[in-house]
C-alpha cells in the first residue's frame, strides 16, 4: 500500500536506474576494455535506454503536482529557469571548461563519456520539465478540447521515441513528413497563450525576458550537441532521435510564440491594468458595503477610484449639506477656488447636476476662467430619492476624456450613491435595533419596578391587573407596610408614554419610598408619616424640579390602617375611586377635589389638594384604576366610562377580590374586544374583612 | 384636528374640532407658543367641536398656564362637552382654569 500512495518517488528512482544504466551502457560502448573485459554493448541497446530513460523522464514530469500555483505565471518560469535549466546550463558550462583546463580531457576520455550522458539526462529533464510547464500555461483557462489535443500530442511524440527503436528505418521523405507534421502540431498548439493577458505591464517585461532566457539555454544545448556528436564513439541523442527533436522544436517554438505574444500585448498591458484595475475598484466599493464602513470611506474610494480610471490629473468632489451631515468636499490637486468657478460656471448655464464633459476648456466660458486645464468630466451622484453632489475631473491635455470614460464614471457613481444608501439603510436599522432593545431594558426595569408580592393579612384582600400598551409604561402602583398594621397603597399615571415616562414611573416610586419613611423629628405617633395630602405636596416639589414643561402626574395615596378599620387618602388628579359601602349596600365614587402633580410648581400647590378620611366596614369594596380602564374604547369609540365600572362593582360587591376583578376585566375585554390598546390599564380590588384573630393564635 | 383662528384688536378665539392627542396636540402647541400672543388680553378657546383630549393635550395648555399667568394674559374654555369637562375636574385644572359654559360668559370674563 505505501508503494502505491507514492507513485512519484518510485518513479524517480526509476530515473535514477534508468540513467545509470545508460551511463554504464556509454561507457563500456566507449571504452571497450575498461572493465578489463572486452564487452562492446551494441549502439541499439543504447538507444534503447536512451529512449527508456526518456519516457520515464517524461512520465516522471507528467505525473509530478501541477507546478502552475494560481496564475502566478512568472513564479512558474523563473523555477524553471533557476531550476532544470541553470543546473543543465552549469553542467554543460563545467564541461566546457574542463575540456579547455585538462590537456587529458580529451575527447574519449572516461570523464568526458560521464559529462555527456549526464548533460543528456539534464537536457532531456529540463525538456520534460519545459514542455509540462508550457501545458500548465497552455491549459491555463483552456478547454476540454485542447485538452484532447493535448493529450494527442504527446501520444503522437510517444509513438516518435518508439518508432526510433524499430529495426526498419523508414525512407528520409517519410521520416522528414513525420516530423514536419509534428512539429506543425506543435507550432499550432503555441498559438495557445491566454495566460498572456492576465500580465501586469511590469510582469509582461520579466515574462520577455525569461523566456529569452529559456530560448537561449535550448540554444546552448544544440550547439553543444552539434558539437559533441562529432566526437569519438558517442551516440547523440538531438539528430536522431525524433522525440527529443520535436520536443526540443516545442519547447522553443512555444517560448518564441509567448515571447512575440507577449511582446506585442506591451502596448496595450496600460488598457488590460486600467480595466483590471476598475473592476478590482468595482470591487472594493462593493466590498467597503458589506463590512459596514463610513460613508466618508466610501466617498474616498469612489474619488481615488474615479481618478486613478480616469488618468485626471486634478478633482473634486463636492457632497452637498443635508439636515443631518455638513457638506463634504474632497480635492485633488485643484484649489478650492477654482472648483467653485467650475461649479458656478456650470451653473450659470443650467448643467449643474448633469453628465457633462468638456474636451476643450480654452475657449467660451471656460477660458475665462484661465484653468491650467484642457479637459473637464462632470459626474452628479444621484440617486431617486437625492441629489448627492458632483465630481469634477480635469486633465491638462485637451480632449482626454471619451464617452468611455463617463460611462465607467457613471457605473462607479451609481455604485458610490447604492453604497451610501445601503449604508444608510443599515444605519437605520442598527439604530431601530438599538433602541429596542434599550426599550427591552427599561421594560424590564420597570417590570421589577412592579410589586410581586402583594401584601398579604386577613383584614383584607387584594387583587391587581396591570399591562402597559408599549414596552414601557406610564401606571404604577405601590404597597408599602408601615408600623402600627397601616399599609399605604400608591397608585399614578404619568402623562405620556415610551421611555421618559417610564423614567418618572421610577422617580415616583423613589420619592414614595423616601417620604414614607418615619421621620425621627417627629413629635408625636402622627407626624410620624406624612399624611396623603402631604405627602402629595412634597410630591410636587420634587416633581416640579425636573418633569418637562408639559408632563404631570395623577396619583392617589391611600393610608389604611386596619387596626382601627379606617382610611385616609389624597387624590391628587388622578381617576376618582370606587367604592363598595356595605352598610349603604350602595356603590359610588368618592368626590374628592385634587389637582395632579407638577401642574403648578411654585408654592400654593397645598391648597389645591384635601385628605378624605372615612371608616370602613367589613365587606367594603374599594376599585382604584388607571384612565386606561375608563378611556377604553370600543369599535364605535366609545369609552368604557365610569358608569359601566360601576356597575360591574354592583354586580359583583359580593365576590372575593380576584373575582371581583375578574367580572370587571372580562366585561371590559368584551367591550374593547378587537380594539387596540390606547393607554395603559391598571386596576386594583381591595376587599377589607371582618377583624379575625391571626391563624393559630 | 382643526383649529379655527378668529382674533379681535384684545381677544384670540382658537375654535377645536376633533380630538387633541398626541399628534394634534403638536399643532395647538405651535399656535399657543406664537409670540404676537402674550399681546393679547385673552384667548378663548371654543371647544364644542372637540370630542376628546388626551393627557398630551391637556399638557399643551399646563404648559403655556405659567406663561399666560405672567403675561396677565387670561386663558378661558367655553361650550365644554360634558366628557371633556371630565376629564379638566378629574385631572383639578378646573380649579386653575376658567371654564365658563357659553362664548357670551367668556367674553365676559
Amino acid at each position: 500500500m505505501a508503494v502505491l500512495r507514492k507513485p512519484f518517488s518510485l518513479l524517480g528512482i526509476a530515473v535514477l536506474l534508468s540513467w545509470l544504466a545508460l551511463l554504464a551502457a556509454a561507457l563500456l560502448y566507449a571504452h571497450p576494455g575498461l572493465v578489463g573485459v572486452s564487452l562492446s554493448p551494441p549502439a541499439g541497446l543504447i538507444l534503447v535506454l536512451q529512449a527508456l530513460f526518456t519516457g520515464i523522464v517524461f512520465l516522471y514530469e507528467r505525473k509530478s503536482p501541477e507546478r502552475l500555483r494560481g496564475v502566478d505565471f512568472i513564479g512558474l518560469l523563473q523555477r524553471l529557469l533557476l531550476g532544470p535549466a541553470l543546473l543543465a546550463v552549469g553542467s554543460v558550462v563545467l564541461h566546457q571548461l574542463l575540456q579547455l583546463l585538462l590537456p587529458g580531457f580529451a575527447n574519449g576520455s572516461v570523464l568526458h563519456t560521464i559529462f555527456y550522458t549526464l548533460n543528456v539526462g539534464l537536457f532531456v529533464l529540463l525538456l520534460a520539465r519545459t514542455n509540462y510547464a508550457w501545458r500548465a500555461l497552455m491549459m491555463f483557462r483552456g478547454s476540454e478540447r485542447l485538452q484532447r489535443q493535448w493529450v494527442a500530442f504527446e501520444l503522437l511524440l510517444g509513438a516518435t521515441l518508439l518508432l526510433r527503436l524499430l529495426p526498419y528505418a523508414p525512407p528520409a521523405a517519410l521520416s522528414a513528413a513525420v516530423l514536419g507534421v509534428l512539429a506543425a502540431f506543435g507550432a499550432y498548439l503555441s498559438g495557445r497563450q491566454k495566460w498572456v493577458a492576465y500580465l501586469s505591464r511590469r510582469q509582461k517585461l520579466e515574462a520577455v525576458l525569461l523566456q529569452l532566457a529559456i530560448i537561449g539555454v535550448m540554444g546552448i544545448f544544440v550547439a553543444y550537441f552539434l558539437d559533441t556528436r562529432l566526437g569519438f564513439r558517442l551516440v547523440g541523442p538531438a539528430p536522431q532521435n525524433a522525440f527529443l527533436l520535436l520536443n526540443a522544436f516545442f519547447a522553443t517554438f512555444y517560448a518564441l510564440m509567448g515571447l512575440l505574444v507577449t511582446l506585442f500585448n506591451l502596448p496595450t498591458a496600460g488598457v488590460f491594468e486600467q480595466k483590471r484595475e476598475e473592476i478590482l475598484s468595482m470591487q472594493r466599493l462593493t466590498q467597503l458595503i458589506q463590512r459596514g464602513q463610513t460613508t466618508d470611506e466610501v466617498y474616498q474610494m469612489f474619488f481615488d477610484s474615479a481618478i486613478q480610471t480616469t488618468g485626471a490629473d486634478a478633482a473634486w468632489l463636492h457632497i452637498e449639506a443635508t439636515d443631518e451631515d455638513d457638506q463634504h468636499n474632497l480635492f485633488y490637486q485643484l484649489p478650492a477656488n477654482q472648483g467653485s468657478a467650475i461649479r458656478s460656471t456650470l451653473a450659470e448655464f443650467n448643467l449643474g447636476n448633469l453628465e457633462y464633459f468638456n474636451n476643450d476648456l480654452s475657449g467660451g466660458s471656460f477660458g475665462r476662467l484661465q484653468l491650467p486645464f484642457g479637459s473637464l468630466m462632470v459626474m452628479p451622484l444621484s440617486s431617486s430619492k437625492r441629489q448627492y453632489g458632483n465630481i469634477y475631473l480635469l486633465q491638462q491635455p485637451v480632449q482626454a476624456f471619451d464617452r468611455e470614460s463617463l460611462s465607467i464614471l457613471q457605473t462607479f457613481a451609481s455604485q458610490t450613491v447604492l453604497s451610501i444608501e445601503n449604508l444608510q439603510l443599515i444605519q437605520a436599522s442598527m439604530r431601530t435595533q438599538r433602541v429596542q432593545d434599550e426599550l427591552k431594558i427599561a421594560s424590564a426595569v420597570q417590570d421589577s419596578l412592579i410589586p410581586k408580592n402583594l401584601p398579604i393579612d386577613n383584614w383584607f384582600e387584594i387583587s391587581s391587573y396591570a399591562v402597559a400598551a408599549t414596552e414601557v409604561g406610564g401606571d404604577f402602583y405601590d404597597f408599602l407596610h408601615l408600623p402600627g398594621r397601616r399599609l399605604a397603597v400608591l397608585i399614578g399615571d404619568v402623562s405620556g408614554k415610551g421611555v421618559t415616562a417610564a423614567f418618572h414611573v421610577a422617580q415616583m416610586k423613589g420619592i414614595f419610598h423616601a417620604l414614607m419613611q418615619e421621620n425621627p423629628l417627629a413629635r408625636n405617633e402622627r407626624e410620624k408619616y406624612p399624611v396623603p395630602s402631604q405627602f402629595m405636596t412634597q410630591a410636587n416639589d420634587a416633581l416640579g424640579r425636573c418633569l418637562e414643561k408639559s408632563a404631570f402626574i395623577t396619583a392617589s395615596l391611600y393610608i389604611i390602617d386596619y387596626e382601627h378599620g379606617g382610611f385616609v387618602f389624597a387624590r391628587a388628579g388622578h381617576c376618582h375611586t370606587l367604592y363598595y359601602h356595605s352598610i349603604k349596600e350602595e356603590v359610588s365614587y368618592f368626590q374628592t377635589p385634587g389637582l395632579g402633580l407638577g401642574i403648578i410648581r411654585h408654592d400654593g400647590y397645598e391648597k389645591h389638594i384635601k385628605n378624605q378620611f372615612y371608616d370602613y366596614n367589613p365587606g367594603d369594596v374599594m376599585v382604584i384604576y388607571t384612565d386606561g380602564i375608563v378611556e377604553a374604547r370600543d369599535a364605535a369609540q366609545d369609552e368604557y366610562g365610569e358608569e359601566r365600572l360601576q356597575r360591574m362593582l354592583e354586580e359583583s360587591y359580593y365576590l372575593d377580590a380576584e373575582h371581583i376583578k375578574a367580572h370587571i376585566l372580562a366585561d371590559l375585554h368584551e367591550f374593547t374586544k378587537g380594539q387596540p390598546m390606547h393607554d395603559d390599564q391598571t386596576l386594583l380590588v381591595i376587599k377589607f374583612r371582618s377583624a379575625q384573630p391571626e391563624a393559630g393564635l | 384636528m382643526k383649529i379655527t383662528q378668529h382674533a379681535t384688536d384684545t381677544t384670540l378665539t382658537l375654535a377645536l374640532n376633533g380630538e387633541l392627542d398626541a399628534s394634534s396636540s403638536v399643532l395647538l402647541d405651535t399656535e399657543l407658543s406664537k409670540p404676537e400672543i402674550l399681546r393679547t388680553q385673552k384667548v378663548l378657546i371654543d371647544c364644542q367641536q372637540l370630542n376628546y383630549i388626551s393627557s398630551a393635550g391637556l399638557g399643551v395648555f399646563i404648559s403655556h398656564l405659567q406663561t399666560f399667568q405672567d403675561a396677565n394674559v387670561k386663558l378661558v374654555f367655553f361650550n365644554m362637552q360634558e366628557k371633556v369637562r371630565n376629564v379638566f375636574e378629574i385631572l383639578g385644572l378646573d380649579s386653575l382654569m376658567t371654564i365658563v359654559p357659553s362664548e357670551a360668559d367668556a367674553a365676559a370674563v
